[in-house]
């Protein structure tokens, strides 16, 4: 978070198009102008409706999708000629892992261990235990939630510098996300890598991140830290005739019910009825109005 | 004392806060002593499932306000009670007051009938 460290991934005016199949001239923006930039340490929660982004926004941080426009730097690289080096520091965890069909659990962390050289043994046999894995099990036999947490122990136990997770933990049980958390914790503040997570629990989101990036519709809306958040973006009740200082941003408005973040500005704004602060699943509400 | 915190990721309210608070609350009501140890940040955010950040955030600021002591390599201990950190627990009631006081206004309860509620309530516990 000082100035003095280096992104480990940067955003810069990407712009990214799906083209539609069914010929219609505009086709569908999935990104829009956006710019983000994660440094060490920061974990930062993804959050936005389905279709707002959120993969498509990893995909193209890792060069699987290419960009329209803008530009990207993936641990200082751009990512459509990723090096191995860069590669080997990246953890990503897609919505639907994930192949090694076939494999036993030890065989399958055999095999993919071995491309990875700064992989952790004692780690991955911790995190084993942590998520109750029986490695004798055959993959294609474990349940949603087994899964997952095997694709997590594969996308870990290298500490990543960068690891991108895409609804990681929708199928794990309670105790599981828990143990999860703390792995990604020890990975951020330890290793000083830099996590971006999206998920629909919000209550994770607000356990887990340092941050909070909000996209609607291919537009980063809102990011900042968990905790400005909660003190800055407030949901006002105002005259119909009150002027809010130019330093608000006004994030939506409906009637006399506006949300807005402050930026920091804590006067007290004359017409003001009411002022609340929400939490991340109302903040989403509100913003989807 | 973990058993005594907990915090509710879901209010409005920042966590960081949340703890402070109930830690200022802990020390004022005589349940952490002076010189009682504090479980370190790992193991509070280990215990409450939140980033350590967020822990060692609150503490900072419990150092900085006086309420706790940290000396270069020994665990956080509760400080001795001096003028800058004698908030009294009615001063802490202050929030739940001021939210019970906009309620009852909006429900248009009076001023004596609440007293008289409070009254009830009190003897009730």
């Amino acid at each position: 978070m000082e100035a003095e460290d280096k992104p480990v991934l940067q955003f810069n005016l990407v712009n990214k198009t799906y083209v539609e199949t069914d010929k219609s001239a505009t086709g569908h923006k999935v990104l829009v102008d956006l710019s983000i930039t994660l440094y060490p340490g920061m974990v930062v929660g993804l959050l936005g409706q389905n279709g707002a982004g959120k993969s498509t926004l990893m995909r193209c941080a890792l060069g699987i999708v290419d960009i329209d426009s803008g530009n990207i730097n993936t641990l200082g690289e751009s990512p459509e000629n990723l090096s191995i080096e860069a590669k080997q520091r990246i953890g990503y965890v897609p919505q639907q892992p994930f192949g090694y069909e076939g494999f036993t659990i030890d065989k399958a962390l055999e095999l993919h261990r071995s491309f990875y050289p700064n992989w952790d043994i004692a780690l991955e046999q911790d995190w084993l235990k942590r998520f109750d894995l029986d490695v004798t099990q055959a993959v294609q036999k474990l349940s949603v939630g087994q899964r997952q947490s095997l694709a997590l122990i594969m996308a870990m136990a290298y500490r990543p510098t960068l690891l991108l997770l895409d609804e990681p933990v929708a199928s794990l049980d309670p105790i599981a996300r828990r143990q999860f958390m703390g792995a990604m914790f020890d990975l951020a503040l330890e290793s000083g890598s830099a996590v971006l997570f999206s998920s629909h629990i919000t209550s994770d989101l607000e356990r887990v991140a340092s941050h909070v990036a909000l996209i609607k519709k291919g537009d980063l809306v809102l990011f900042k830290e968990i905790d400005a958040l909660r003190e800055e973006v407030k949901l006002l009740t105002i005259n119909d005739d009150t002027k809010l200082p130019a330093s608000y941003r006004i994030l939506s408005q409906t009637g006399q019910t506006v949300l807005v973040d402050t930026q920091g500005n804590s006067d007290v704004i004359a017409g003001v009825q009411n002022e609340k602060s929400l939490n991340l699943e109302q903040l989403f509400m509100e913003l989807h109005r | 004392m973990l058993e005594l915190l907990n915090v509710n990721p879901s209010s409005g309210e920042p966590i960081y806060r949340q703890l402070h608070d109930q830690i200022v609350r802990l020390i004022v009501g005589g349940q952490l002593q002076p010189e009682d140890v504090l479980p370190s940040v790992r193991q509070l955010a280990e215990h409450l499932a939140v980033n350590p950040m967020t822990v060692s955030r609150a503490m900072q600021q419990l150092v900085d306000q006086g309420w706790v002591e940290r000396r270069r390599g020994q665990p956080s201990r509760v400080a001795a009670r001096t003028s800058a950190n004698n908030a009294s627990g009615s001063s802490l009631l202050a929030p739940q007051l001021s939210a019970l006081v906009e309620q009852a206004q909006q429900l248009g309860v009076e001023y004596d009938e609440l007293q008289q509620l409070l009254k009830q309530f009190w003897q009730k516990e």
